[in-house]
This record gives C-alpha cells, sequence and structure tokens, in this order.
C-alpha cells in the first residue's frame, strides 16, 4: 500500500508538518484555523500542545489524529502522506498508529470496561480470545484488572480515563494522543493519569498532550504554544 | 466474518438495552408476516379440502348433459345405443360409462322413514367415487342384466330407520317411477364428513340402484356419467366424447355440455388463488408499514448514537464496519419479528382449520418466502439509516452532545 515517497522515511521523526493551513468555510467568511504550521516531533518524545481555547490546537489536534485533513501544506506520518489518504484508510490508520484519550473520556456506554479496551483490536480484525486476554493485561498496566467487567458508569472519572488509556493502548500505536486528558478529572486523579503517561513515554511511546492548563504542561519535555493558528512558542526543557 | 460475528453481539446488547423499543419496532413485521402466513395457509388449507372433496367426487369424472335448447328435439337425449358407441370408440380411455340420474323419494321400513335420493348407477361406480363400503357389496353387472330391485344405502339412513347398521338383506319400501316397491339392501357405505353438507342443508342420503331400474331415463337421458382413464386429460377426451355424439346427432361440435372434476377443481383453485393473493397483497402492506417502522427506530438510533459512531470511527471502524452494525441490527430486529410472526402465522392458521375442522396445512415454501423477505424488509429500510451512520464525520459526531 505504502509507495516509494511513503518509504523515505527520514531517521526518528515520526510527525512531520510542512505550512499547513486549515481553512473552513463559513457561510462567506474564510476562517483560517491554522496558518502555517511548521512542525516535526520525533520518537519517543512527550510532548504538549498548549494553547487557549480557539488558538486552533484542536484543529491541530484532529489533523495529527488522521481524523481530519490539511487545506494546504503537507503531514507525513511516519513517512505516509495523509493527505491523499481516504477515509478509510485514514481509519486504518488511526487504528494502527493512534491511541486516542479524550477529555470526556468517550468510554461506550453499557459496554463493560473490558469489551471498550477490546474495540481497536476488533477493527484491526484480531481473534476474540487473542484481543480478550490483551485487553485484560492492559487493564491490568493501568491499575483496573480488578474491573474489567465493570460499565463506564460504575467507574469513577480517573478509572474511566484509564480504562481510556488502556483502549488507546490496545494496538500499540506509536503515538498517543490525549486531548485535554485531565480536564474532567480531579487534581489527585490528574496527577494519576500524567504518571501514567509518563510512564508510558519512558517505555517509549510518544505522547503528546493538548491543554490550555499550564501546570499540565509541566509534565512533558517540550510545550508547543499555539494562539490565533500559529505556533508562537516551543520550549524544550 | 469476525466482524459479524461482533456485529451479531452488538445488535443483540442494543437490541436488549431498548427492550420495549425493540418489541415495538418489531410488531410490524410480526403482524405483517403472521397474517400473510396465515392467509397463505387458509388458502392452501382450503384448497386441499376442496382437492379432497373432488377426489370423494371422482378424479377425472365427466358429466355429458344436454343443455336447455328453443328447439330441442327427442333425438338429443342419449339412449344405450349411444352408450353403447361411446363405449366402442373410446372404450380405452374411459374407465366407467352409464347414465347418470336420480329421483327423490322416501325409503320406509314399518313406520319409520327417511328421505332419500336415489341414483341409478351401474358396476364400478363404488371405484370412481371411492365408495367406504363398509357391509355387504356394491352393484354388479348381472344386477344391472336382470334389473334386480336392490339397494346400497347410507349408514346414516340405516341407524335411522333401522337403529342398526346391520341391515344387508332387510327390505325398505320406497317409490320407483311412481309405483310402490320393496328393495333388498345389499350393501351399506359410510360417507366421509364433508365441508359441503353443511351447505346442501338437507338430512337425505343417497341411496344407490341399478340404473336399469328407471326405464324411462334409459331411452330419454340427459346426463352421461363417466370417469376417464387417469393418465389422459378429462376434459380432452371429453370435449372429444362430447363432439362425436354432436355429430351422431347432427348437432354442430359444442352442442353438449361437459362438467368435468378437474375443470371445476381448477376453476375454484383460480379463484382460491386469486383471493389469497389479494388478500396476502394487503398483509403484505403491512410488512412495508412494519419495514418503515424499523427505518424509524434505526434514524432515531444513529442520532442517539452519534457519538459512539465518532468513538468508533476513531478507534479505526471504517465506513463499512460501521454500515454493517446498524444493517446488521436492523436485519436481527426484522428477522427476529419474522420469526415470531412465523411462529404467530402458524399457530393461528392451525387454531382455524382446528375451528374449522380441517387438516392445517402449511407449506415450507411460504415460511421461507416470508422470513427471507423480512430479512430483506430488514436489509432495505436498514440501508439509509445505517449509510447515514457510515457517512457521520468523525469530528462532528465527537462532539454531538
Amino acid at each position: 500500500m505504502e509507495s516509494l515517497a511513503d518509504k523515505m522515511v527520514s531517521d526518528d521523526t515520526l510527525l512531520d508538518l510542512k505550512d499547513l493551513y486549515k481553512i473552513y468555510i463559513m457561510g462567506n467568511v474564510e476562517v483560517q484555523a491554522l496558518r502555517g504550521i511548521n512542525l516535526t516531533i520525533k520518537k519517543g518524545e512527550f510532548i504538549s500542545i498548549m494553547g487557549t481555547s480557539g488558538s486552533g490546537k484542536s484543529t491541530l489536534m484532529n489533523i495529527i489524529g488522521c481524523l481530519d485533513k490539511p487545506t494546504k501544506g503537507s503531514y507525513f506520518l511516519e513517512g505516509i502522506d495523509i493527505k491523499t489518504k481516504t477515509e478509510d484508510e485514514l481509519s486504518y490508520i488511526r487504528n494502527q498508529k493512534i491511541g486516542f484519550v479524550f477529555q470526556s473520556f468517550n468510554l461506550i456506554a453499557r459496554t463493560s470496561a473490558v469489551r471498550n479496551v477490546e474495540l481497536p483490536m476488533i477493527y484491526a480484525k484480531m481473534h476474540a480470545s487473542d484481543r480478550h486476554k490483551k485487553a485484560k493485561e492492559l487493564l491490568d498496566k493501568v491499575g483496573l484488572g480488578e474491573r474489567i467487567g465493570h460499565m463506564p458508569n460504575e467507574l469513577s472519572g480517573g478509572q474511566r480515563q484509564r480504562v481510556a488509556i488502556a483502549r488507546a493502548l490496545a494496538n500499540e500505536p506509536p503515538i498517543m494522543l490525549a486531548d485535554e486528558p485531565t480536564g474532567n478529572l480531579d487534581s489527585k486523579s490528574s496527577v494519576e493519569i500524567m504518571e501514567i503517561f509518563r510512564s508510558l513515554n519512558k517505555e517509549g511511546k510518544t505522547v503528546i498532550i493538548v491543554t490550555h492548563e499550564r501546570d499540565i504542561a509541566e509534565y512533558t519535555d517540550r510545550i508547543v504554544t499555539f494562539r490565533d493558528g500559529q505556533i508562537v512558542s516551543d520550549e524544550r526543557r | 466474518m469476525l466482524l459479524i460475528m461482533e456485529n451479531i453481539k452488538l445488535a443483540l446488547s442494543s437490541i436488549r438495552a431498548n427492550k420495549m423499543r425493540s418489541f415495538l419496532t418489531m410488531l410490524g413485521i410480526i403482524i405483517g408476516i403472521s397474517s400473510v402466513i396465515t392467509i397463505a395457509s387458509l388458502g392452501e388449507t382450503s384448497k386441499a379440502v376442496i382437492a379432497k372433496e373432488f377426489e370423494s367426487f371422482g378424479k377425472n369424472r365427466v358429466i355429458i348433459y344436454l343443455p336447455y335448447t328453443e328447439d330441442m328435439r327427442d333425438s338429443d337425449y342419449f339412449n344405450m345405443q349411444d352408450i353403447e358407441k361411446v363405449k366402442q370408440k373410446f372404450g380405452d380411455d374411459i374407465v366407467y360409462l352409464a347414465p347418470s340420474g336420480y329421483t327423490n323419494s322416501e325409503a320406509v321400513n314399518g313406520r319409520k322413514k327417511a328421505k332419500v335420493s336415489i341414483e341409478g348407477v351401474a358396476n364400478g361406480y363404488e371405484k370412481m367415487i371411492n365408495m367406504n363400503l363398509i357391509k355387504g357389496r356394491f352393484i354388479s353387472e348381472s344386477d344391472i342384466k336382470s334389473r334386480r330391485l336392490i339397494s346400497i344405502v347410507d349408514k346414516n339412513m340405516a341407524l335411522a330407520i333401522f337403529g342398526t347398521e346391520n341391515v344387508v338383506g332387510q327390505n325398505i319400501r320406497i317409490s320407483l317411477e311412481g309405483q310402490p316397491v320393496d328393495v333388498k339392501i345389499v350393501g351399506v357405505y359410510e360417507k366421509e364428513k364433508s365441508l359441503f353438507d353443511g351447505m346442501r342443508g338437507s338430512d337425505s342420503t343417497t341411496m344407490y340402484m341399478p340404473y336399469s331400474l328407471f326405464p324411462s331415463q334409459m331411452t330419454y337421458m340427459g346426463n352421461l356419467d363417466m370417469k376417464i382413464v387417469e393418465s389422459k386429460s378429462s376434459i380432452e377426451v371429453s370435449q372429444k366424447i362430447a363432439d362425436f355424439l354432436a355429430k351422431s346427432k347432427k348437432r354442430e361440435s359444442g352442442f353438449y355440455m361437459i362438467s368435468t372434476t378437474q375443470g371445476e377443481q381448477s376453476t375454484i383453485d383460480q379463484m382460491l388463488g386469486t383471493l389469497s393473493l389479494a388478500i396476502g397483497a394487503i398483509a403484505a402492506i403491512s410488512l412495508l408499514v412494519g419495514g418503515i417502522g424499523i427505518m424509524n427506530i434505526m434514524l432515531v438510533s444513529v442520532t442517539e448514537r452519534t457519538r459512539e459512531i465518532g468513538i468508533r470511527k476513531s478507534l479505526g471502524a471504517r465506513r463499512k464496519d460501521i454500515l454493517l452494525q446498524f444493517l446488521v441490527e436492523s436485519m436481527i430486529v426484522s428477522a427476529t419479528g419474522g420469526i415470531i410472526g412465523t411462529t404467530l402465522g402458524i399457530a393461528l392458521a392451525t387454531i382455524v382449520s382446528v375451528v374449522l375442522n380441517v387438516p392445517p396445512v402449511v407449506s415450507p415454501s411460504i415460511i421461507l418466502v416470508a422470513v427471507a423477505f423480512s430479512a430483506v424488509v430488514g436489509i432495505f429500510f436498514g440501508i439509509y439509516p445505517a449509510n447515514r451512520a457510515a457517512k457521520l464525520d468523525p469530528i462532528d459526531a465527537l462532539r454531538y452532545e
């Protein structure tokens, strides 16, 4: 499926965004949500994308997460040109390469924790027994080994987010993409969740956190700040 | 394959989660399918009943009769010579041939009386109508030749005026051609209950006697009663015989009328077929309405689960995965309704058959058609909502509250 150009992966670059624009047409008005973004993220980075609401960080997250395509410019993920991919090909890329963690957890209701974790593996066509085993291991890993049969509404916010993290890890994607992962959590749970991200990064995962809170961004090694659809600062710590 | 199993599980859990709603959605299909099956089965049952009725009248039986015309001639009537001529020419095609005539009378035994319809028949008649002879014998060829005063009577009549069915050898008095005569009973038959018994509305039973005992009918016969060999079409053969008779009496072809069981039966079958088709079509409309109900609920379900669709897409579900998920759900709802409807339909058809005292006939083909049709309804009316779900934009769907 990958063309020759796709295979020209440079060393350890994971994400490569070049002169990227996202333009929405709202009625007669053109809204430039992203204006010429240049961003490279390497394998194993722990990075946060900061900005107030309306800064364009969510649009960027959608594009990085392959939920949306740029209007102009290029986006390469592991050397794959995302702009040329069809909707179903993007689904496959999301399934294999990206682990989403959302602010509102986005667990499927009336579906047990373990079934929620199994979902990405179902779409990866993994066999039932294998994925059940894997899902249990992942829930163990996030400290929910005892609650695999619980429904989302029987879990606390922090526990739900841990299920979501286990689910994001299911197909062992290279990227963890978290959108305000602590936005709906109390400070104690927030710390726990950020610690999980940190340890995942230590294991080699690339973790991207989108947030508007400075103290959450402080957990990461690199903070990219957005304003009005542009990168205003890129600090490594 | 893997996804199909997953989708079935998913659909079942979603149906379970909304039990009442799923049931109400199914109801349209249940009512549609059960009424289609009930009607189709009742159609089949009545066909079977009528076929049986005709069998008791005699398969491939034909009556050629003289119609009423303005310029009636004496020669138009059949006589014994005609019968001989027909037997000579068409002997190989005919199993039974006799003049047919009957007269109403009263059978008397001492003080007890019963109304009877006396039918003059030949030997072999009992085979033609599959008579159930329970005592004694039927009319023989020598009975005809010797014009013996004998009769075969109905068991119910025997019970009515003798109080027993063992009446072989007894005499009854009847009136024949205006003369009172004593007739010896040589046989007793039992008639199966017929659907038309009630319609006849009389307590009269049939009594069989040699046709040669009716002299007036021997010379002026209006009817010829015959059975054509079963390997041939009774309609074709009887047409030839009727034409032959017409020609021999210098009448144009088609002068004599023909009534065949084959013809009558196919006419009635056709009528019944049309009738059940018409009622079935009306019932099928309820299936359509049921299908629209499914579509409506599936659209509601898609809207309610917009966020779930977004989550699934973000986790890697492709369009066809989402499409399949909703399609399988609507198919299961519809097929479950189909199965319940089929069961209900069979039960209803059986109940009606039992009430009408006829054997129930439920053809497997109609069940197959009904269940297949309900699944098709599920696909047809599920496609639109499922496609709508599949086409949702993942970002919009994730944002949906």
